[in-house]
């Protein structure tokens, strides 16, 4: 048959596929379709439909590069309605059929968007999507569209054209049209496909080869196994014109195993070709006879390397060999052969169909036309995309990839897979093309793109893909096969918190010689993931090698659990855990004390970072700690439990000033260290913040004295009414013979509200009106209390005021939830409890009358700009002021430290107002001063205090042991090896995150009664049996 | 050698370029690459032994030890790698107590590692019997293992 003649049947039949005289459904089946279910759902569409006796069309159409909704279904109604409803399951097939199908329901909730002409209400058009509107699908012109085993369907829309044109060109103008098209090819090299076509024509032989490189082994591209199996021809096409222009008979599509479906779409491709002339003795009646064969790969990745490939075709060891000569002159059994990419023939076939200035008015200056994308990794709408070059990275992730999952910061891609390098975020405007990547550090390569964010550690990644080289290397070259494995060691190391920084240059250095020695594209570019990581992430690198730090949390030899990690103070969670489970309690607060010495207190007050970076709490809910450790220090204060006194081993004697959990934390560990420790405290009784602004009800009376007086026990001295300034400065420690002082002197002096009438009498600090209340001084509260604040000092100002009387408290904050510091269990007890908070609300002015106040004149707020801290700052509503009746105003939005003393003493202040140390061992530049705590660190919390008191007690004992103060890192480990308990199935079944038991709202509020209550002991055992036991996971050497 | 063998390989040309292709039919029909297959593709391209060996073994594809009933592949490419593709291998050679590469002692499972299978937006991707599981975790993985015991 001619081919005009096929044309117009081809037109004909794709006319009457779109005519829609029934119901037609279209399922995306290509692997990736599949992966989610799309056979299992084509199953059910049958069935259903036979059931109901519907007639309907079920055709298996391609992919439309929206892998993030597959399955993808697209059903067509007679009435000229085409709906893509997405995430399609074998549940909801039944609703689709009763609904849209019979009773033409469109089922808005399941549909993505419409195609075709006609509109359907409500529903956005497949081309005015987000994800699809920015691109130029020319590679994927007809992917998910058409039926990928009906060559009509493809001649229909302009396929084999290009073909039929070509053939009526001399081969060296088919050359030319390509060059002046400026495709460059696609596979990653970019090199000028017209050109290399031309060095193939020119070679004179009587046998030349064409070949398709389809061996796609880049870890992270798919584009070229989406093409083949949604739109085979397009190839085959281009395959053919490029085998006529360089003056091939013999073509060969060399496919990688992995892919048994291209394989079966490309030999059902060629079949019919051949049926119609298009390939055989004389296509498309010249005299250019082309035979296509097909080859496999055999899991090699180094066979996507040209001179590797014909390797493999030749039936030898998948090898590279050195070029000169190259393919174009002596290439397969030595004769002249071209390797192109499959999306650069893709491209071959329409550039031939509509012309090369088309696709030259795509594209920059020097990348013309349009390229593929894999976008995959941390981002919502993963998928294939096909944009013109010079599209920003921004508009890739933000545009058409929806972002990123969950909120999360943006941090990388890495693009051109294993031989390419990482773009950091600060990069995201960066125009795409081969000129633009190459210059930062990266390649085009295939087009894999991999977003990665917050929690992806750029070490991690580097040693991944060095890893996967490495293992690929053919192994012919020293400097691939060794220096691959000797990179792959460092990196390795690296993670396990071994090495150190000479490791940076190490790697510089070997990356260098790799690079340049290396025989083949995979040597040579293995070391980009590692340079570009150094080049970009060279921070991370510091934080591994230096601090034994993965704050990602990623690299397990650093991170033995997310939860230890995390912790302030590197608390051995999987160890206690460990134990509870077994029900050997002793041993759990044994190990708790270990690290810290108020379990009893974090077990209430602390905010769990810990919990917040549960493994178990990626999948469901995270294990209670906090509340397994209150369960740990109860039973001990049940118990009894006393400690020794600790033996004194040094006549120096150490002054802590300040004794709130910093200061007490340094002169216990000072105490058991063996030095003689003496606590000079302000205020008539000891425990700072914890005693005086820590209210009962979250921290009873008596597990403070406990855990203060357990302290006491070890042989720490507490003497209270000494303050700093008023009654001794620290000459005089020095003289009365201390040789050192930490200060840790807290934050407790409350900030200015600052606005009009802020001064009367009747407004409270919040940190004054907690002090009064835990020392049970007297207080007279109005019916209306208004608190302004969102901290911990604000929640426990309007809960106190509830308790002392108050009918109608009401917290004042100027954010919005979402900025609140607090947990929700606080929000859901301050609701317990009737209070009620209004947000974005701040107060423009106190309304007083005489001795008393009587309302509040606020303004609404609303979230500007993000400020420093990275939060949005809120922003006065202009003109939106009311006024609020309330008899007393408590004044919490903050605290700042009171460094009288700071000037007599010469201590250095920051900006901040907080005292200046040495970051990494909190040393004062005073000689034989250390300093830590809210007092250094600004109002923070008790954990973190701790772990200044420690790390004081530490540079302490250096100082007085005569070595330089200098922080040691180690990476964070378990002290000890405690065995898990196994569960049995039906505990499985039963595992959950007990809810925490609290005594009801209305009757806790009428005393300062604790508010929670212990987990029962059958409650924290199998809680403590859910724990993931993350540590085992690490190998570790025991301490 | 076996009929069966014989009919595969007259199939296929007596020259050194199907020397790959006559080993992928091979592993197909028989499931892995037995010494009497070598020795009878030697015997029909008219190379050595060694010289198959030499070609074989540098191909991840192709097996020499009989493999399980059920043949399980954990993709380790990057986007399953960035989704947690490790927990779910721990997971899988935990259940089956064997390593990649390795087949259970009473040849029901087989497990591999294979770098990218190409659903990479579908990570994790973990390929049981030529069936393609994508989105995957470990309770699921474990699931599926259990569901061809």
């Amino acid at each position: 048959m001619k081919f005009e003649a096929i044309q117009q049947k081809a037109t004909d039949l794709w006319e009457a596929f779109n005519r829609l005289d029934k119901a037609r459904v279209l399922i995306g089946g290509a692997t990736c379709g599949r992966a989610a279910g799309a056979m299992q759902v084509w199953h059910r569409i049958a069935e259903e439909l036979e059931k109901r006796r519907v007639e309907a069309d079920i055709v298996e159409v391609g992919c439309l590069g929206m892998c993030y909704s597959e399955p993808n279904v697209e059903i067509g109604l007679p009435d000229g309605r085409r709906i893509l409803y997405q995430n399609v399951t074998e549940e909801t097939v039944p609703e689709l059929v009763d609904r849209f199908i019979l009773k033409g329901d469109p089922c808005l909730e399941y549909a993505l968007c419409s195609f075709g002409d006609v509109p359907v209400e409500g529903l956005i058009r497949f081309n005015d999507l987000q994800m699809i509107k920015p691109q130029v699908r020319v590679v994927l012109r007809n992917a998910g569209i058409i039926d990928p085993t009906n060559v009509y369907h493809y001649i229909a829309r302009g396929g084999y054209a290009g073909l039929y044109k070509a053939l009526r060109m001399k081969r060296l103008e088919v050359c030319e049209t390509i060059k002046s098209s400026g495709l460059r090819g696609r596979g990653g090299a970019g090199f000028p496909t017209g050109l290399k076509w031309g060095f193939a024509l020119a070679s004179k032989s009587d046998l030349k080869y064409m070949i398709c490189n389809a061996d796609e082994g880049d870890p992270g591209a798919f584009m070229d196994r989406d093409v083949l199996e949604s739109d085979p021809h397009a190839v085959l096409e281009g395959l053919t014109i490029g085998a006529y222009a360089i003056g091939a008979r013999q073509a060969i599509v060399y496919v990688r195993a992995e892919y048994p479906l291209a394989i079966d779409r490309i030999r059902n491709a060629i079949d019919q070709m051949k049926g119609l002339g298009f390939s055989g003795p004389h296509v498309m009646g010249s005299d250019f006879d082309l035979e296509i064969k097909i080859k496999m790969g055999a899991g090699a990745f180094v066979c996507g390397e040209e001179t590797a490939l014909m390797a493999s075709i030749e039936g030898k060891r998948g090898m590279p060999r050195p070029r000169p000569p190259f393919p174009a002159q002596a290439g397969l059994h030595g004769k002249p052969t071209n390797i192109n990419n499959v999306e650069t023939l893709a491209n071959v076939s329409e550039i031939m169909n509509r012309g090369p200035e088309w696709f030259a008015a795509y594209g920059t200056e020097k990348s013309k036309g349009t390229k593929t994308f894999a976008l995959a990794g941390k981002i919502n709408r993963t998928g294939l995309i096909e944009v013109p070059m010079g599209i920003t990275i921004d508009d890739i992730i933000f545009n058409i990839g929806g972002g990123i999952p969950d909120n999360k910061k943006f941090k990388a891609i890495q693009t051109g897979g294993p031989s390419g390098g990482c773009i950091p975020a600060e990069m995201s405007d960066l125009k795409v093309d081969y000129e633009e990547l190459a210059k930062v550090g990266s390649i085009m390569g295939s087009g894999g793109m991999i977003v990665m964010d917050e929690d992806s550690c750029m070490v991690d990644v580097a040693k991944y893909f060095v890893g996967f080289t490495h293992s690929e290397s053919c192994g012919k070259c020293v400097p691939c096969r060794m220096g691959s494995q000797h990179l792959l060691k460092m990196l390795t190391e690296i993670t396990e918190g071994k090495g150190d920084m000479s490791y940076v240059r190490r790697l510089e250095k070997l990356s260098r010689t790799v690079q340049s020695g290396s025989l083949c594209g995979l040597g040579q570019t293995l070391p980009n993931p590692v340079m570009s990581a150094l080049r970009y992430f060279s921070d991370e690198f510091e934080a591994h090698l230096r601090q034994k730090r993965c704050d990602a949390l990623v690299c397990k030899g650093l991170v033995s659990s997310p939860c230890q990690y995390t912790c302030p103070i590197n608390q051995d969670v999987p160890c206690y855990m460990g134990y509870i489970a077994q029900g050997r309690f002793d041993d759990a607060i044994r190990v708790i004390r270990i690290e810290n010495p108020f379990p009893g207190i974090c077990g209430r007050v602390c905010p769990h970072p810990c919990e917040s970076k549960c493994e178990a709490g990626k999948y469901g809910d995270p294990i209670a700690i906090r509340a397994l450790k209150r369960f740990a220090a109860d039973y001990e204060m049940k118990q009894g439990i006393k400690p020794h006194r600790a033996e004194v081993r040094y006549d120096a004697k150490v002054a802590v000033i300040g004794s709130g959990p910093a200061g007490l934390s340094a002169a216990y560990y000072l105490t058991l260290e063996g030095y003689p420790c003496t606590v000079f405290e302000a205020l008539p009784l000891p425990g700072g913040m914890l005693a005086v602004g820590i209210p009962e009800y979250r921290l009873p009376r008596d597990v403070l004295d406990y855990e203060i007086d357990y302290i006491r026990k070890t042989g720490v001295e507490i003497k209270t009414n000494h303050a700093l300034g008023r009654d001794f400065t620290i000459e005089d420690l020095f003289r009365q013979g201390y040789k050192a002082v930490f200060l840790a002197t807290g934050s407790h002096k409350a900030l200015e509200l600052g606005i009009e009438g802020a001064d009367h009498p009747a407004v409270l600090p919040g940190v004054r009106f907690l002090f009064d209340v835990n020392l049970h001084k007297e207080i007279n509260l109005g019916e209306r209390v208004a608190v302004i604040g969102g901290g911990n000092v604000a929640i426990d100002s309007a809960r106190s005021a509830v308790r002392l009387g108050a009918k109608d408290v009401f917290i004042l904050y100027r954010r919005s939830r979402e900025e609140m510091p607090a947990l929700s269990e606080e929000l859901e007890q301050l609701e317990e409890e009737g209070i009620k908070i209004r947000f974005l609300t701040a107060p423009k002015r106190v309304v007083s009358s005489g001795d008393g106040i009587t309302g509040l004149e606020c303004i609404a707020m609303e979230l500007g700009e993000p400020d420093a801290s990275g939060r949005r700052r809120p922003v006065p509503i202009q003109g939106s002021e009311f006024m609020i009746e309330c008899d007393n105003v408590i004044a919490a939005i903050g605290q700042t430290s009171d460094l009288n003393f700071a000037q007599d003493e010469a201590l250095n202040v920051t900006r901040r107002g907080t005292i200046a140390v040495d970051e990494e061992t909190d040393l004062c530049e005073k000689e034989g001063v250390f300093a830590g705590g809210d007092a250094v660190t600004g109002p923070l919390n008790v954990v973190t205090a701790i772990f200044h008191g420690k790390l004081s007690a530490k540079g302490i004992h250096q100082y007085l042991s005569g070595h330089e103060v200098s922080r040691h890192y180690r990476p964070v480990r378990p002290a000890e090896v405690v065995a898990p308990v196994e569960l049995t199935d039906e505990e499985i079944e039963r595992l959950a995150r007990p809810s925490l038991p609290r005594k009801p709202g209305q009757q806790r509020i009428r005393s300062f009664v604790e508010v929670e209550e212990c987990l029962s002991e059958e409650q924290a055992v199998l809680e403590a049996k859910r724990c993931l036991r993350c540590d085992l996971e690490t190998q570790f050497e025991m301490q | 050698m076996t009929k069966e063998l014989q009919k595969t390989l007259k199939s296929y040309g007596q020259d050194r370029d199907s020397l790959i292709p006559i080993l992928q039919s091979v592993q197909e029909k028989f499931g892995y690459v037995s010494e009497q297959a070598v020795t009878g593709i030697a015997s029909y391209l008219n190379i050595s032994e060694s010289t198959i060996y030499g070609v074989a073994t540098f191909y991840t594809q192709f097996r020499f030890t009989r493999p399980g009933d059920h043949i399980i592949r954990v993709c380790q490419g990057t986007a399953c790698h960035v989704r947690g593709a490790q927990r779910i291998m721990n997971e899988v050679v935990k259940h089956l107590g064997i390593k990649p590469g390795e087949t259970t002692p009473d040849y029901k499972f087989s497990l591999e590692r294979v770098a990218c299978f190409g659903s990479c937006a579908l990570s994790p991707v973990v390929v049981a019997d030529n069936r393609v599981y994508g989105r995957m975790t470990a309770q699921k993985t474990k699931q599926v293992l259990k569901e061809m015991e």
